[in-house]
């Protein structure tokens, strides 16, 4: 049981950098960490061990991020999650690094959950589709769909964030 | 030149994301050249990638808030520390539960005594600086061995008793730095050491009036072990990774007289 505790603990960091990047504000990213790791440690009997952790600890991630997804949904009546905050930027915007890390992370935050979800795991985890479908509990047409749309809809965003911004520096 | 199949966008993604057979690859390749339109669509989506991985991969480096941290202070349970008969077979080392100043120069045979988790929580802090602070590259320490006595002077001052950093050098160990930390909502002074193959150890020293006097005790955790004692109103802990617990008691106890003849001085 230790041996399974001790994994788990070992994933943290990448749960944090699952959950930032779904979530891109720091407190609410890491109260999807702690939630799920609480449930992780409720739940240690239904984790074989031998199976990777981080596939089984997203999996239960992806359960506590779309019941959040879905109960903002309730509470605004439809509608996007609420998650922007102004000191939640993950880099410093300071140089032009820093703007492209903000620009990306913005554009990556207007994405539906459930798209963005997928390529987070595909893209930046590098989690195969088959995992990745698995995870997401989807049917893999489904997940590559949600990624070909996702990236679509992520480079369409970019692409007016630079528009809007060079229109701003020709005024 | 017979081309396999044709190509579309939705290959584009599949070779971004490696789930293009081998086999496939070299004609997928080509069909970009012949098609640079779809072939800057490739490149732009892999560039956002990059992108996109480059915005979140300093989080895997960050160090734990407390509230996740406690999940990895959770997992310790004394019982799993070191094999006791291991230790049993190597170690002398006197415990008491009184005065510390048995301990100078008067080592029996015994035992580390298991860690009880109140007083094991100032090993977990210890532990944690440890992993944290020593696997840094450029910024190990906040004020560097060449301001030696300004760093101990600081500390002291901030921790509020009289310190001095041990000299550890007859075991290979010289001075790096040091840093001041938060314990709980008091304050930790932290000393860290390197050897020529720059394994490092570390004194962490913070307040704590709750704890009786002890002897040393050992705790291991996040693949780090700490020898820590409580005295005269004072936490001390020495930490270091793949040390053996000989090793580290000789440390230890270099520390603790050290920091004595200090205070005493």
């Amino acid at each position: 049981m230790d041996r399974k505790r001790t994994a788990i603990v070992a994933e943290i960091p990448h749960m944090r950098r699952y959950a930032r990047a779904l979530l891109r504000d720091r407190d609410a990213a890491d109260d999807l960490v702690q939630d799920s790791l609480e449930r992780a440690f409720g739940r240690l009997d239904q984790w074989r061990e031998g199976d990777n952790p981080r596939r089984w600890l997203f999996t239960i991630m992806h359960h506590l991020f779309i019941d959040g997804v879905r109960r903002n949904r309730r509470q605004q009546g439809g509608g996007e999650l609420p998650i922007e905050s102004a000191q939640a930027v993950a880099t410093p915007p300071a140089q032009l690094d820093g703007l492209q890390s903000r620009d990306v992370l913005e554009a990556l935050q207007a994405l539906a959950p459930e798209r963005r979800a997928a390529l987070v795991l595909v893209a930046i985890e590098g989690f195969s589709y088959a995992e990745a479908a698995n995870t997401l509990g989807i049917p893999a047409g489904t997940l590559m769909s949600r990624i070909s749309r996702g990236r679509d809809e992520l480079r369409a965003r970019l692409d007016g964030t630079y528009r809007r911004r060079s229109i701003r520096v020709v005024e | 030149m017979t081309s396999v199949r044709t190509f579309g966008d939705h290959d584009i993604h599949l070779s971004l994301d490696g789930e293009m057979p081998a086999d496939e690859r070299d004609d997928f390749e080509a069909w970009l050249e012949q098609n640079p339109e779809k072939k800057a669509l490739r490149d732009r989506y892999q560039s956002d990638r990059e992108m996109l991985v480059a915005a979140v991969d300093g989080i895997l480096d960050e160090p734990l808030p407390d509230r996740l941290a406690g999940f990895a202070r959770a997992t310790s349970a004394p019982q799993r520390r070191w094999s006791w008969r291991r230790i049993a077979a190597g170690i002398v080392l006197f415990v008491s539960g009184g005065s510390l100043g048995y301990l100078v120069g008067t080592y029996q045979p015994s035992s580390i005594v298991q860690a009880d988790n109140g007083a094991a929580r100032i090993a977990d802090r210890a532990i944690e600086a440890h992993v944290i602070y020593s696997a840094e590259k450029l910024h190990v320490v906040e004020v560097g061995a060449d301001q030696k006595d300004h760093l101990v002077g600081w500390l002291s001052k901030r921790v509020g008793t009289t310190l001095v950093a041990p000299d550890f050098s007859q075991s290979g160990y010289q001075l790096v730095g040091g840093r001041l930390l938060p314990s709980d909502s008091r304050t930790a002074a932290m000393f860290i050491y390197q050897d020529p193959a720059g394994s490092r150890i570390s004194l962490y020293v913070t307040r704590d009036t709750d704890t009786a006097d002890t002897g040393f005790k050992l705790r291991e955790e996040l693949g780090a072990c700490a020898l820590y004692w409580f005295d005269g109103g004072y936490a001390y802990a020495v930490t270091a990774t793949n040390m053996t617990a000989e090793k580290l008691r000789d440390l230890a106890g270099s520390a603790y007289q050290q920091l004595l003849a200090a205070q005493r001085g």
